[in-house]
């Protein structure tokens, strides 16, 4: 049995304080090394700019520099005296805790329910694997709007409660008013539930757990009796566009060094990353209910990023919050195309700058501090690049203008300017290196150990992906940082950037998306590369790598979305991922689940529009009916139906807007009585036709 | 199941005064006849005993209420004696979410021969069968406390309250507090 210290506070303070010394140490000698170069002649107000944005930007990749190095020592001598893995913190002869219930918990909104539900299911029949299913229930929590998919949720629901038959062990409710989005949906669950349950394993409509998983998370659960959260890292599969396996190889093979070096300085502070984690119901009901910050949006309001509040709030109150970087099992889908990847940051960037109002809130632990900090950090990063590139260039422009004087006074002899190539120089290969070595390391780690090489292709294979990745990442990274830091100014602005919604599944970008989404960054690449070129054409050269993506930008979107390069490199055995060698049994069984996903319940109601049919089909409605709230809708309530109804029987299906839909089918009464009404309409319902309701209007019934 | 939400008649749709005639009968029974397949009563035998009963209290009802439409109101009885049929098969008179997740099995179709049961024809209780085939959509409630927590913003109102110290120190009398508009949390 291992001590309470053993994850308690003795290890914390020596790995926490050399991680930060050498956080601190490389962004001080990068430092010193650009303000050698800037005190030629008195530091001036630009470089006094420059040095201030190297100084954060350079804390920042420093840290994820030596977090991912640690990771690598890590993973590589397998050492780690303070795993949550190997934890039991049980007092000396506790008395056995007793029968319990785990929720596999799983918030939806408006997702693909075929996907969530094949995705519950093969969890479950993963877990069902292990034999350790019946302390286990699995609990939909939907805040979908959308009336077709809360049909068809709720159908395939039932058909999957009918097949698992008693006891019920698969839960569904709509929350009635999606307050609190989905903080609030889990607030909600834990009020109404939370009682029933020892633990809660939060979801995400894309994440799929393998049932060994759940059950071992279960077991460091029970055996740390002060920890009140586990996350174990879910690595990103099942995609095949070029760009989503790209960032599958990136994650599995540098995500693994990167949590094992997160974990090594966090411990006990890990973060909450919203999903595949398991969470103490009890003190998470105590302490995690969200307050709104005052003020208004974007830094007022409901918390949107609820994750990391969630898990600083547990810190705050004494409960320990840990990484299980060692645990497989854990798997997420990611955005198929690049442009889908900006719309899930344009989601998360509000969320994470709001974190900065409470970097400095009373009462968290300095770490819960550091993530907030770090949340921030990883959306104005793409700013602060921005600003640091544009007062480079400049300060590189204003640079050339000086005349070189030789000749002071009586000098004779030239006295030639000083140079400070050398400190430039390293100053970029010092970024450069903390930028490319942790993808070196990680060959390394390969290298060292051949099972795992295996998986990912064998080394050659892995270093050409490497190579690929890197050479994408190249690319990539000045569209991001354009997108992030659009985002960043229109969130600042309070203004709406208009992103449709995210598409999960793999799709491909046409030219005609990619040249709307992208024409802003050629053109920018253009611009600036001609003024550099024409006015600084030193600086134009070094500045390339940021111009050629994005004057590449339409071409690389374009190609990076595409399946069958994705499908190709994958037959090259490039960018293979552990996942693809040896697909994992609860991958294969999501796999056939969306195979035979077939017709939900009430076989009539397929296809068309669902809410309707949930309105005509009796089996469908009856359904529907049955898990609505018990309440008669108040009188100005039922007046609004009524308009509904007559805008229905008047203008037809198409009149109607979702939201105005979902209010038709909300309420029993007005349910059976729009039923009724259409079952007794000049013409008998048919599903997904409403002209027998529209022909109606004037028809005398003698 | 009256709502009260506007029926058709108010809709512009105008219906004859109630005719409780054969004839009548006949237009309305085709409709609640073909609603009666929908609800997967497929046998002919049963649908016709059916329509019997329905037919007794379509005409009692559009004798009470004369101005509502007569096919609706064939529509809402057969509706009507099934919940009736349910709940006394069940003995579950007045607990409505029994009643709706016991209609809601029999209508998905997971009780075999309900509709035998329901038109009289077989004298084997299925109540049991019936219980079988609900489903439970959520467990009993298990309600745990779970209050907003408090997060003090460290520079929240900084403004305000530099003002109010600057105020103190010039040997102003601190004006009462103005309510704030938003409590920080």
């Amino acid at each position: 049995m291992t001590s309470e210290s053993r994850i308690g506070i003795m290890g914390h303070h020596y790995r926490r304080i050399l991680f930060f010394l050498l956080v601190l140490l490389t962004t001080l000698g990068a430092m010193s090394l650009l303000s050698v170069a800037f005190q030629d002649g008195g530091t001036r107000p630009h470089e006094l700019v420059m040095l201030g944005l190297y100084a954060i930007l350079t804390l920042w990749i420093s840290a994820s520099f030596w977090t991912a190095t640690i990771g690598f020592a890590m993973l590589v001598t397998g050492r780690d005296h303070y795993a949550i893995a190997n934890a039991d913190t049980r007092a000396v002869g506790a008395a056995p805790s007793g029968p319990f219930k785990t929720a596999l918990v799983m918030p939806v909104y408006n997702e693909d329910p075929v996907r969530v539900f094949a995705g519950l299911r093969a969890m479950w029949q993963s877990l069902v694997e292990t034999g350790q299913q019946d302390g286990f229930e699995v609990f939909v929590v939907s805040d979908t709007r959308d009336p077709d998919i809360w049909v068809e949720e709720e159908l395939l629901w039932r058909r999957w409660a009918k097949e698992m038959g008693h006891p019920a062990r698969v839960f569904y409710r709509n929350r009635v008013e999606n307050t609190s989005r989905k903080s609030g949906n889990i607030a909600d669950f834990c009020r109404r539930w939370g009682g029933r349950y020892r633990y809660m394993i939060v979801l995400d409509a894309d994440s799929i757990m393998a049932g060994d998983t759940l059950v071992e998370m279960v077991a460091r659960m029970e055996r740390n009796p002060k920890v009140a959260l586990i996350q174990v890292p879910p690595v990103p599969v099942n995609r095949s566009s070029l760009f989503s396996r790209m960032l599958q190889f990136a994650g599995s093979l540098y995500g693994r060094m990167f949590t094992a070096g997160l974990s090594y300085w966090q411990l006990g502070t890990s973060n909450f990353w919203g999903h595949n984690a398991i969470i103490r119901v009890k003190p998470f009901a105590d302490h995690c209910g969200l307050p709104k910050l005052p003020g208004r949006e974007p830094f007022g309001g409901e918390i949107l990023s609820h994750d990391f509040v969630e898990a600083a709030l547990l810190r705050r109150a004494g409960w320990r919050v840990w990484l299980a970087y060692d645990l497989g099992g854990s798997y997420e889908e990611i955005p198929p195309t690049l442009i889908d990847y900006a719309k899930r940051d344009r989601r998360w960037c509000q969320g994470n700058l709001q974190h900065s109002r409470l970097v400095f809130a009373r009462g968290f632990k300095p770490l819960s501090r550091i993530h907030f900090a770090m949340g921030v950090m990883s959306y104005m990063a793409s700013p602060l690049w921005l600003i640091f590139l544009v007062v480079t260039g400049v300060a590189a422009y204003f640079q050339s203008l000086v005349e070189p004087v030789y000749f002071f006074g009586n000098n004779i002899l030239p006295v030639w300017p000083e140079t400070y190539t050398v400190e430039m120089t390293t100053v970029l290969w010092v970024t450069l290196t903390m930028l490319f070595l942790p993808k070196i390391l990680a060959l390394v780690l390969l290298a060292a150990k051949p099972a795992l090489s295996r998986q990912f292709g064998g080394l050659v294979r892995a270093t050409l992906s490497v190579l690929t990745e890197s050479l994408f990442s190249v690319l990539l990274a000045p569209v991001l940082m354009l997108f992030q830091s659009k985002f960043v100014l229109a969130i600042l602005l309070r203004q709406n950037v208009g992103w449709p919604a995210q598409q999960r599944g793999d799709h491909q970008t046409g030219f005609a998306e990619a040249f709307g989404t992208h024409l802003s960054h050629t053109l920018i690449a253009v611009v600036v590369g001609f003024l550099s070129y024409r006015y600084v054409p030193s600086f134009f050269w070094w500045f390339t790598p940021v111009l050629a993506g994005l004057a590449l930008s339409i071409p690389v979107s374009m190609i990076t979305s595409r399946v069958w390069l994705g499908q190709l490199a994958r037959r090259a055995g490039i960018f293979l991922t552990p996942e693809e060698t040896a697909q994992p049994r609860v991958l294969q069984l999501l796999e056939q689940n969306l195979e035979r996903a077939g017709t939900p319940l009430c076989t009539t109601a397929t296809g068309g529009d669902l809410w309707y049919r949930a309105v005509v089909d009796p089996c469908a409605y009856a359904l529907h009916a049955s898990l609505l709230p018990d309440e008669t809708p108040n009188r100005r309530r039922r007046h609004y139906l009524e308009g509904l109804i007559f805008q229905l029987q008047d203008e037809g299906l198409g009149s109607l807007k979702p939201n105005e839909k979902r209010a038709l089918v909300s309420h029993r009464d007005g349910l059976f009585e729009l039923h009724t009404l259409l079952w007794a309409a000049a013409q008998p319902p048919s599903a997904g036709q409403i002209a027998g309701v529209a022909a109606n209007s004037g028809t005398v019934h003698q | 199941m009256d709502s009260g939400i506007a029926m058709a008649g108010q809709s512009g749709v105008t219906f004859a005064a109630a005719d409780r005639s054969p004839a009548a009968w006949v237009r309305v029974s085709e409709r609640v006849a073909l609603y009666l397949r929908a609800l997967g009563i497929e046998d002919p035998l049963h649908r016709e005993r059916l329509l019997v009963r329905i037919q007794q209290r379509w005409e009692a009802r559009v004798s009470a209420v004369p101005l509502e439409d007569p096919v609706e109101a064939g529509i809402e009885e057969a509706y009507t004696l099934l919940d009736t049929w349910l709940c006394a098969e069940l003995d579950i008179t007045g607990e409505v979410d029994a009643l709706f997740t016991a209609r809601a099995a029999v209508l998905s179709g997971a009780v075999p021969n309900w509709t035998g049961r329901f038109a009289g024809v077989s004298g084997e209780s299925i109540a049991a069968q019936v219980r079988a085939a609900g489903v439970q959509p959520e467990p009993e409630p298990a309600p745990l406390d779970m209050e907003p927590s408090t997060i003090n913003l460290c520079c929240h109102d900084l403004g305000r309250r530099i003002t109010g110290a600057l105020r103190v120190l010039a040997g102003n009398e601190p004006a009462a507090a103005p309510p704030r508009k938003e409590q920080p949390r």
